[in-house]
């Protein structure tokens, strides 16, 4: 049984807006799914309808085996929920927030205390456990909001935009924290406008744009759609290069169209671990490699074959909608 | 998880929430209690000749008959800042959290309710101990106090479900906080600090229909009178009246809240 | 000096701009004492007719403590605004410029002098349309007068606690201490009928006089007698508010 399991999934707003639009997905259990967009793709709203926290318009979702529409109450006694504004209360210490989350989870008294501190140990909060949330700052927030969403060991965690506007530091940290939860067993669903994070983190991805999934599977399937990995070489003065193309021709696939500033572009099946070899040819042959680089497609490669738009940064291309939350 | 022992633990643990909250800002709470009593300070120091007018009720001393006054004043103030509180738990974000964790969705209104309740035990408590240092006496004893108790929990409870079904509603602050003056306009369109034969129009009308009149009333009775009097049992039926009909608004708030969502 | 006029002139346009583009934050302001003299008529009217009192109806009794308190809550008001000024970080702007810091105090406090009149109008408008005898031209004079000197001082107050506490959070204590110092006056009825402790209080309290200045206008007639404690207690307001105030702008940022 699929831990998250979606089948033309909708919700359209008064006025005819469709934030999301019919999208299908399957999560497996334990697995880390990233559901990667830019921002006003849909992806905080298909959060808030797995959640239960917004019905669906239209389609159908079930969460550990549970329907987000007719059984909610079964699916939030399964789910961790860390969205992408903290959702706290200021004005409470860490550890009483913490507490009253276990005690709203229906974890026995006897064990609230215990639980809690192993949790904020996890998330390195033990010092400020006794400071009111109010004084905490951006990153020690987010940690806690974690911290919450794991009190009652849930089957399914969701996480929206978990390293929005983090520092590096903080966001290692979070990393880290996912690779633990996957070996423990339990099943991700992370939202991110941040390739690096899915490819990081995710064993499938997921991309959405305008409210529709335009791309899924894993990432490095999802990435030798666009091609291979390549590396671009710059020689010194005035090298051979017909020479090393011949050299080079057993190594790899010769691009046609030369990267510009580069002497020759090798597609390497390898990626950066054909470099040693490449360069070691090239050194055999008494040939001076200059530069070497290896350009990579990246899942912004993909969004933009599939929509022609951008996921990170300012891009040409599909604007995406406005989807009010 | 209709389990009543977890729904009972789930509203306690909300209801301690609530009130440590309160404690943790006293800006807030400050005024509960000390703007009506500024009020009925002024209130009595200017006008407590007017018990010799006629028609007036037999009291001790205008601070008996004003105390009810002041109290209900209170417990409404306290009615709005649950209120506020429960809009800026929703602005804030928290209260999605709430929402989607497995508690009786009842509960996170039945929370904060228990919470008034225990803050109008305190404010109650607070005026007849003022009362009595100044001189006020309570005619029907110990029942006369438990009666005073009993009414004003049930009208602070009320009151706290008015302000709870405004902000579910409104989903924001400052407008929960607007209804702090009408709330207050409201009181005085009664008989909390006169009484109602000897208002002036256009108010008198207004008081014989306003609940606040009956709840008051109902107050004030045990104060200057007795238990025996019909207001008690009319201002029991008032405060009883509000909460349902209070308690009503807020959990179709709510339901329209969560529906919206 | 021009400079300072030209400053001073700018920050009453700003401050009155604000009722202007935000109505909906005023007009509480406007309507509450209003509201407050209509709702204290109609509760305790009857109290006129105890044997005392001086005013023949108790409405026009509390007409002069409206006026009083739409300055106090003026002034209070502009406390309020300084103190969310100072939280949003445009006060620092303000006092980046080459004004003297007293020419922002007058700027200031003067706009609630202007804006204290709006609820007195208002105030009046209705009173006068239930029946309360207009008073005589010098009277209202008077009133407009100490009206006006009140909002400054009370402004002068509250701008005090807004630089202390430079948080919007000190509104309440602003408005509290506002309404009691109006209130604790011969505010509800002539002195001989007030409980002893509040005679004392109102013998005590400064706005005592100023009330009385105002309310001889609607009750009794004008009289030196009662217009000069009513000026000295007005001007000695200002000062000691003023005073605070000043100091209380020096220390800001030390």
């Amino acid at each position: 049984m699929a831990a998250i399991e979606v089948s033309q999934l909708q919700r359209e707003y008064r006025g005819g807006l469709k934030a999301v639009d019919g999208i299908d997905l399957q999560v497996q259990a334990g697995e880390v799914y990233g559901f990667l967009g830019p921002n006003g793709a849909g992806k905080t709203t298909t959060v808030r309808m797995l959640v239960t926290l917004l019905r669906p318009t239209g389609g159908r979702a079930t969460v550990a085996g549970f329907d987000v529409a007719t059984e909610p109450h079964q699916v939030r006694r399964r789910i961790g929920v860390a969205l992408q504004e903290a959702a706290l209360d200021l004005l409470m210490t860490g550890r009483e927030l913490i507490e009253l989350q276990a005690t709203l989870h229906g974890v026995p008294s006897r064990d609230v205390a215990g639980r809690t501190q192993d949790l904020i140990g996890r998330v390195g909060l033990s010092d400020a456990q006794e400071r009111r949330v109010g004084t905490y700052s951006g990153g020690m927030r987010r940690r806690l909001d974690l911290a919450m969403a794991l009190i009652h060991a849930p089957q399914v965690l969701f996480l929206d935009e978990p390293t929005t506007g983090l520092d590096p530091t903080s966001r290692t940290t979070l990393w880290n924290e996912v690779r633990r939860l996957k070996q423990d067993g339990t099943t991700v669903f992370l939202t991110t406008q941040y390739l690096e994070e899915a490819d990081q983190l995710a064993d499938r991805v997921g991309i959405i744009s305008a409210g529709r999934i335009v791309a899924e599977g894993t990432p490095e399937a999802l990435k030798a759609e666009i091609g291979l990995p390549h590396l671009d070489l710059t020689f010194d003065g005035d090298a051979d290069i017909v020479r090393a193309r011949e050299v080079l021709t057993p190594l790899g696939e010769i691009r046609a169209d030369t990267a510009p500033g580069a002497d020759l572009s090798l597609g390497v099946r390898e990626g950066s671990s054909a470099i040693a070899r490449v360069v070691r040819a090239l050194d055999e042959a008494g040939i001076c490699v200059g530069r070497v680089e290896l350009v990579e497609p990246t899942l912004d490669d993909v969004f933009a074959a599939r929509t022609g738009g951008h996921l990170e940064g300012a891009g040409a291309g599909a604007p995406a909608p406005d989807a009010a939350r | 998880m209709t389990d009543p022992g977890f729904s009972v633990r789930v509203v306690l643990a909300l209801a301690r929430r609530a009130l440590r909250n309160a404690l943790r800002r006293p800006q807030f709470l400050a005024p509960l209690v000390l703007f009506p009593t500024l009020f009925l300070a002024v209130n009595v120091g200017g006008l407590n000749r007017t018990t010799t007018l006629p028609g007036f009720p037999v009291v001790d001393g205008f601070l008996d008959f004003q105390l009810a006054g002041a109290m209900t004043q209170s417990l409404l103030l306290g009615g709005v800042a649950a209120g506020i509180a429960t809009a800026l738990e929703i602005e804030g974000g928290y209260f999605d959290r709430l929402v989607a964790s497995p508690i009786p969705r009842v509960a996170i209104v039945l929370g904060r309710l228990v919470a008034t309740g225990a803050t109008a035990v305190v404010q109650v408590t607070y005026f007849l101990l003022l009362g009595l240092l100044f001189g006020a006496s309570v005619k029907g004893g110990v029942p006369g106090v438990l009666v005073v108790y009993l009414i004003g929990i049930v009208a602070g409870v009320g009151f706290g479900a008015i302000g709870q079904a405004i902000a579910l509603r409104a989903q924001n602050a400052s407008t929960v906080q607007g209804i702090f003056p009408i709330a207050l306009v409201v009181l005085f369109a009664s008989s909390a600090f006169f009484p109602q034969d000897l208002l002036s129009s256009p108010v008198d009308v207004v008081a014989r229909y306003n609940p606040l009149s009956y709840i008051v009333d109902g107050m004030r009775a045990p104060i200057i009178d007795g238990v025996g009097s019909t207001s008690v049992l009319e201002g029991l039926g008032a405060a009883t009246l509000v909460v349902l009909a209070a308690g009503g608004l807020a959990v179709l708030a709510l339901r329209g809240r969560l529906r919206d969502a | 000096m021009t400079h300072n006029v030209t400053v001073v002139r700018a920050l009453v346009r700003r401050a009155l701009n604000e009722i202007l583009r935000v109505p909906g934050a005023a007009i509480p302001g406007v309507l509450a004492p209003t509201i407050f003299m209509l709702g204290l008529s109609s509760v305790f009217g009857k109290a006129s007719s105890l044997p005392g009192f001086t005013a023949e109806d108790f409405r026009t009794f509390i007409v002069p403590v409206g006026l009083l308190q739409g300055a106090g809550f003026t002034g209070a008001a502009t406390g309020v605004n300084l103190a969310r000024d100072i939280e949003q970080g445009w006060f620092d702007r303000l006092l980046l410029c080459p004004a003297p810091r007293a020419t922002l105090l007058t700027g200031v406090v003067a706009s609630a002098a202007l804006r204290a009149l709006l609820p007195a109008i208002f105030l009046l408008i209705v009173a006068f349309s239930l029946g309360v005898s207009v008073p005589s031209l010098l009277g209202l004079l008077i009133a407009t007068v100490l009206v006006m000197g009140l909002a400054c001082a009370m402004a002068c107050f509250s701008v005090t606690l807004a630089l202390r506490f430079r948080t919007q959070q000190a509104a309440p204590l602003m408005q509290i201490a506002s309404f009691t110092g109006v209130l604790f006056t011969t505010s509800y009825a002539p002195k001989p009928l007030l409980q002893d402790w509040l005679r004392t209080v109102a013998d005590v309290n400064p706005v005592t006089h100023v009330l009385e200045g105002v309310r001889q206008g609607f009750v009794g007639g004008v009289t030196w007698g009662h217009t000069w404690p009513a000026l000295l207690a007005t001007a000695g307001l200002i000062a000691v508010m003023g005073a605070f105030a000043a100091r209380g702008l020096r220390r800001y940022g030390v």
